[in-house]
C-alpha cells in the first residue's frame, strides 16, 4: 500500500473486471498517482444490474445494494466506483436508506439472515467525482500528473444516465449540457468536442440491450452518427456498461444495419491511463472490439 | 368499453360524451400500487407530453411513456402489465429530470414492471442476471479469455469479488430466497420452453 491521504473501498461491479480488466488495472493505478489509493472490497457483488434488478423487485435491489455497502461500512471506509450503473444502485440505494427508516428496517430484517447490518455510516462516489473535487483530486492535480498530453486528439463525451439522473437525487448540477467531464478530458491534452443530443442515452440500460438488441443498437447508432459528424476520434465514457454498448455494439451495427464507424471507445481512466503514460497493454487496450490504435496514432 | 353514462336527452348526450367514462374491468387501486412502490405521484400527471418528447426510445417504437402514466391513472391495469412496449423503457430518467410536475415517470414505469412480474409478465433475460447472480455473484461473470487477460495485466485471475471469495455466495442466495427470487426465476423461464 502506497499510504496515500485519499482511501476508498473499491466496488468492481461486473463488466470492468470481467469484460474490460483494464479498467480496473488503469482505476487502481492513475488513482494512485493522484493521492487515491483504492482496497479491496471483498466479496462484494454484482450491484446488482439496477435495470434487470429494480425492474423484477425493488426490494430485492435494495437488500442486495445493502449488502455490498455493509462490506465497507465494516471496513469502516467509503465507496469509490468505476460504473453508472453500479453508482445507480450502491449510492442511490445508500442514500434512500439513509433517509428512509421503513425501508432501512425492512433491509434490515433480510440482513439480519446473513449477520449484517446497514448502519448507514459509509458514503458513496464515482472516481470520476474525485477526480473532479478540487478537496481530492481537482482538475489541476489531474494535469499535473499528464506525462504525455493526448494532444491532436478529438474527444466526444458520454456522460451516460445513472451518474447525474436524476439530478434531484444527485448533486452534479446542471444535467442539461453540463461540461465537467470536459473540463477532465481537456486536462489530459485532448480536445473535448460537443455534438448533437450529447447527453442522450447509450440505449442499454433497463433491460433493453437484452430485451430487444435492435432497439437498444439504434439509439447507440443515433449517437455514433452525431459523434461522427463532428469528427471524434474516441468516445469516452464513465460507465463499462456504455463501453461495452459503444464498443461491442460497433460490431452488432455493422452486422444488423451495415453502418460502420470504427470510433474507438475509452473508459475515462483508460484514457488517464494513457496520457500518464501506461502502455496500451498495461491497459489490454487489445481486449477492445473496435481497435483503438487509429486513436492511439493520433497520441502516441 | 367504456361505461355509457346513457343520458336521455340525446342532444347533451351527444355534447357531454367521454369516451372512456370509465372501463368496467378497469382497477382503481392500480394507481396506488404504482404510486407505493414507485414513491410517485402519478396521480398528478397532466398530460403535458414533456416524458413523451424526451425519451430516447419514442421515435423509435411504438412505446409512449405518456400513454403508460395515463393508462395507470384510469386503472388500465391489464392493457399495461400485458403490453411488451413496457420493457422498452431504457431507465435513461431524462423524462423523470424533466417532469414539471416531478413525478419521476420512470419509477412509475419501474413500479408497473415490480406488478408485472407478480404476476410473472418479464423478459427472460430479466431472469437470466437473476440466475447468473445467484450461480457466481455477478450478472456479468467471469470467463477463461478474461483471467488470462487479468494476468497479463498484473491483476488476479479472479477478481476481488464472490469471484475471489465464493464464501459470500451463501449469503447473496440467502437473500435471493428469501424474496423466492431463484425459484420464481427457474419457474417462469422453465414454464416458457
Amino acid at each position: 500500500m502506497s499510504g496515500n491521504k485519499h482511501q476508498y473501498a473499491f466496488f468492481l461491479g461486473c463488466i470492468a473486471p470481467n469484460r474490460y480488466p483494464g479498467i480496473e488495472a488503469a482505476a487502481i493505478q492513475t488513482s494512485k498517482n493522484v493521492g487515491i489509493d483504492l482496497l479491496p472490497l471483498k466479496g462484494a457483488s454484482c450491484c446488482p444490474a439496477p435495470g434487470a434488478f429494480g425492474s423484477i423487485d425493488l426490494n430485492v435491489w435494495y437488500a442486495m445494494a445493502a449488502r455490498n455497502v455493509v462490506l465497507a461500512e465494516q471496513m469502516k471506509m467509503d465507496i469509490a466506483l468505476i460504473c453508472n450503473g453500479c453508482y445507480k444502485s450502491i449510492y442511490e440505494v445508500n442514500h434512500k436508506l439513509k433517509h428512509n427508516d421503513e425501508l432501512r428496517d425492512g433491509v434490515n430484517e433480510v440482513l439480519k439472515e446473513i449477520d449484517m447490518e446497514f448502519k448507514g455510516t459509509a458514503d458513496v462516489w464515482h472516481l470520476a467525482e474525485l477526480y473532479y473535487d478540487p478537496k481530492i483530486v481537482g482538475v489541476k492535480k489531474l494535469a499535473d500528473s499528464v506525462k504525455r498530453p493526448l494532444a491532436g486528439a478529438k474527444i466526444a463525451v458520454h456522460y451516460g444516465c445513472h451518474l447525474m439522473k436524476p439530478g434531484k437525487e444527485r448533486h452534479f448540477g446542471d444535467t442539461e449540457n453540463p461540461m465537467w467531464m470536459e473540463e477532465l478530458v481537456a486536462a489530459l491534452g485532448a480536445e473535448p468536442v460537443q455534438y448533437r443530443n450529447k447527453m442522450q442515452c447509450c440505449g442499454a440500460g433497463g433491460g433493453v440491450r437484452g430485451y430487444d438488441l435492435a432497439h437498444a443498437l439504434d439509439i447507440t447508432n443515433e449517437k455514433l452518427i452525431n459523434m461522427q459528424e463532428v469528427g471524434a476520434d474516441a468516445v469516452t465514457e464513465v460507465c463499462p456498461f456504455c463501453q461495452l454498448q459503444f464498443d461491442r455494439g460497433q460490431i452488432e451495427i455493422k452486422e444488423k444495419f451495415g453502418a460502420e464507424y470504427g470510433i474507438p471507445v475509452l473508459h475515462y481512466n483508460e484514457l488517464l491511463g494513457l496520457a500518464q503514460g501506461m502502455s496500451p497493454d498495461d491497459l489490454a487496450l487489445d481486449l477492445h472490439a473496435i481497435s483503438v490504435d487509429p486513436f492511439l496514432k493520433k497520441i502516441l | 368499453m367504456a361505461v355509457k353514462k346513457d343520458y336521455k336527452d340525446q342532444k347533451l348526450a351527444e355534447k357531454l360524451r367521454d369516451r372512456k367514462y370509465y372501463i368496467p374491468d378497469s382497477n382503481p387501486e392500480f394507481i396506488k400500487d404504482v404510486e407505493k412502490i414507485g414513491q410517485t405521484a402519478a396521480h398528478m400527471c397532466y398530460q403535458c407530453g414533456t416524458c413523451t418528447g424526451s425519451c430516447p426510445s419514442a421515435p423509435r417504437s411504438s412505446y409512449r411513456i405518456r400513454l403508460f402514466m395515463r393508462k395507470a391513472i384510469l386503472g388500465l391495469e391489464e392493457e399495461i402489465l400485458t403490453d411488451p412496449d413496457l420493457w422498452l423503457c431504457t431507465t435513461c430518467y431524462s423524462c423523470t429530470d424533466r417532469c414539471p410536475r416531478d413525478l419521476a415517470p420512470t419509477d412509475a414505469i419501474m413500479a408497473m414492471r415490480n406488478l408485472a412480474f407478480k404476476r410473472d409478465i418479464v423478459p427472460r433475460n430479466f431472469l437470466q442476471t437473476v440466475q447468473l447472480i445467484y450461480k457466481t455473484g455477478h450478472g456479468v461473470p467471469n470467463n477463461d479469455a478474461n483471467r488470462a487477460a487479468r494476468k497479463r495485466l498484473g491483476l488476479e485471475a479472479e477478481p476481488e469479488t464472490t469471484h475471489k471469495y465464493p464464501e459470500y455466495l451463501p449469503g447473496i442466495r440467502r437473500i435471493l430466497d428469501h424474496y423466492r427470487l431463484k425459484e420464481n426465476a427457474d419457474r417462469i423461464l422453465a414454464e416458457g420452453e
